[in-house]
């Protein structure tokens, strides 16, 4: 009984944490990337 | 590094896929799907499957044990294929999405040996056996833990996207030989030889199909959202070595 | 160009490369005396880790013995591409018009040479430690297909971690997962030797099919490690 508690415990908390870790890691990459995107931006503004 | 020497197209093109909806339609349906499956799932687990005579409550972890395990081992073959397809094709979505399905595979299979481990203390009272298919669970774990070590030190390029992908296709391969090898290895032991389950009354199935059905979807979103990922950490640090180039 | 004169290209391309190779380990030998004085080592080790009795030495002697000489091998084999990616050679021989399954036959063929040498001073050493009798030539072959299982996997990633800052901690797990089923089968092979069971897998065989499996799967896939 106590095992299978723990089993079930384990597998939700585990994959939702893990779906929610990566929610986040993509927010951070998008953050990111639009970073990087008005670099580049910048970079062809002082090109032309 | 070849990406970066293909000059000509302007850096904004590279930029112009990224811009899309952060959740597609498909993606919501598929998540909205897999959460009422898994709702449905629990009731079943819990409140229909009839409780079984000799194993008792704790039974009940086969039909989640079963669904993660049965992913593992999927997610082991998507990698190989992607990994084909690529060193195939040289297209590197087919990598990405092999990058996807190994960091997933190296979650499920975790699960997998923690859940098994729970349920064989359960039920023969040891958290271990080197039975066949416990100690190919653990090298497969092994495997996928190699697998991103790997690609992680080789870092974005397509050096690594190559060597991941013959890492997987011999993984692939030598993973029911080790199943066969290690089963022939124990013969002499047939202490730990775990029975077989026999016939299983039609409401077990019936739960263990629903389960499967509602882990491999969630499965589905899963590498979705990991593909995702993947396809956007390529396509930023593809963008920032552009800028240096250019710089 | 008929098969023929292609396969004599092939062979010509491997022994030049493997000549090379003698030569250049000749020169230095620390890596295959180091190899030498490990597995020495691991045998010392076993030793004390197993307080040797008469009762369970069959059971232990085989599993020391191949210990020892994956550990060893794998100390050769993480040397095999990083030694040419660190004298700047290995770019030059990619340049080369030479087939790249050649390249890695003669890699094979070169670690497998320097690694057996190795087994073959242990060997004798291993019986006197561990006072088994040295059997017949029936070891012979279960050693020198098991080597080849390690080394064929061993050389393959070899080549792709000598890119990385870490090899000497990536080779050994990429390689063991893979080499289970030869450590399996060749302990096993050994271990019939000593004490004989009824009802035994052709171990031998096996050890055998693992090989050619391995290395048709090495070859196929060498040119995609290696390239850059």
């Amino acid at each position: 009984m106590v095992y299978m508690v723990i089993a079930y415990a384990l597998v939700w908390a585990g994959l939702f944490a893990y779906l929610a870790f990566i929610a986040l890691r993509i927010r951070a990459v998008r953050t990111e990337l639009a970073a990087v995107e008005e670099l580049v931006r910048e970079h062809e503004a002082r090109q032309e | 590094m070849a990406v970066i020497n293909k000059t000509g197209a302007p850096l904004q093109e590279a930029a112009a896929p990224v811009r899309r909806p952060s959740l597609p339609l498909a993606s919501l349906l598929l998540g909205a799907l897999a959460f009422a499956g898994m709702m449905i799932s629990i009731w079943a687990i819990f409140l229909y499957a009839p409780t079984d005579a000799i194993e008792g409550l704790s039974q009940r972890i086969f039909y989640f044990h079963v669904p993660v395990a049965w992913l593992a081992m999927l997610s082991f073959v998507i990698v190989a294929l992607g990994g084909a397809i690529y060193l195939w094709r040289e297209d590197e979505r087919w990598d990405w999405l092999a990058l996807a399905a190994a960091e997933a595979g190296a979650i499920f299979t975790t699960l997998t040996l923690v859940t098994g481990s729970l349920w064989g203390r359960a039920t023969w009272g040891t958290w271990w056996t080197w039975d066949a298919r416990l100690t190919t669970s653990l090298i497969l774990w092994f495997l996928y833990i190699a697998y991103l070590m790997l690609r992680s030190y080789l870092g974005k390029t397509s050096t690594s996207a190559r060597a991941g992908a013959v890492l997987a296709i011999l993984g692939v391969i030598d993973v029911p030989i080790i199943y066969e090898s290690v089963n022939w290895w124990r013969t002499l032991h047939p202490a730990a030889e775990i029975g077989t389950p026999g016939a299983l009354p039609p409401a077990v199935v019936l739960v263990l199909m629903l389960s499967l059905i509602s882990f491999t979807l969630f499965y589905c979103v899963l590498l979705i959202q990991l593909y995702q990922l993947v396809r956007l950490q390529h396509l930023t640090s593809r963008l920032r070595a552009r800028l240096q180039v250019v710089d | 160009m008929s098969t023929l004169s292609t396969l004599r290209l092939f062979c010509s391309q491997v022994l030049a490369i493997l000549g090379k190779d003698i030569r250049y380990e000749l020169r230095s030998k620390q890596t295959w005396l180091g190899m030498g004085l490990f597995a020495l080592l691991v045998f010392v080790i076993f030793n004390f880790a197993f307080d040797l009795r008469v009762e369970n030495r069959a059971a232990v002697a085989p599993g020391a013995l191949w210990v020892a000489f994956v550990f060893a091998s794998l100390l050769g084999l993480g040397r095999t591409i990083a030694a040419e990616r660190e004298g700047g050679s290995l770019d030059r021989l990619l340049l080369c018009p030479v087939d790249r399954r050649a390249i890695y036959l003669a890699k094979l063929l070169g670690n497998l040479l320097f690694i057996g040498i190795v087994e073959l001073v242990a060997l004798p050493i291993f019986a006197a430690l561990f006072s088994v009798p040295l059997f017949s030539g029936e070891l012979f072959p279960i050693v020198l297909l098991g080597t080849l299982g390690v080394a064929i996997i061993g050389t393959l990633f070899s080549a792709m971690t000598a890119a990385t800052r870490a090899r000497e901690l990536l080779l050994p797990l990429l390689v063991f997962p893979l080499i289970v089923p030869v450590v399996i089968a060749a302990v096993r092979a050994t271990g019939a030797l000593m004490i004989t069971a009824p009802d035994e897998p052709p171990w031998l065989g096996l050890l055998a099919a693992f090989d050619v499996i391995f290395l048709s799967l090495a070859l196929l896939t060498f040119s995609y490690v290696i390239e850059e």
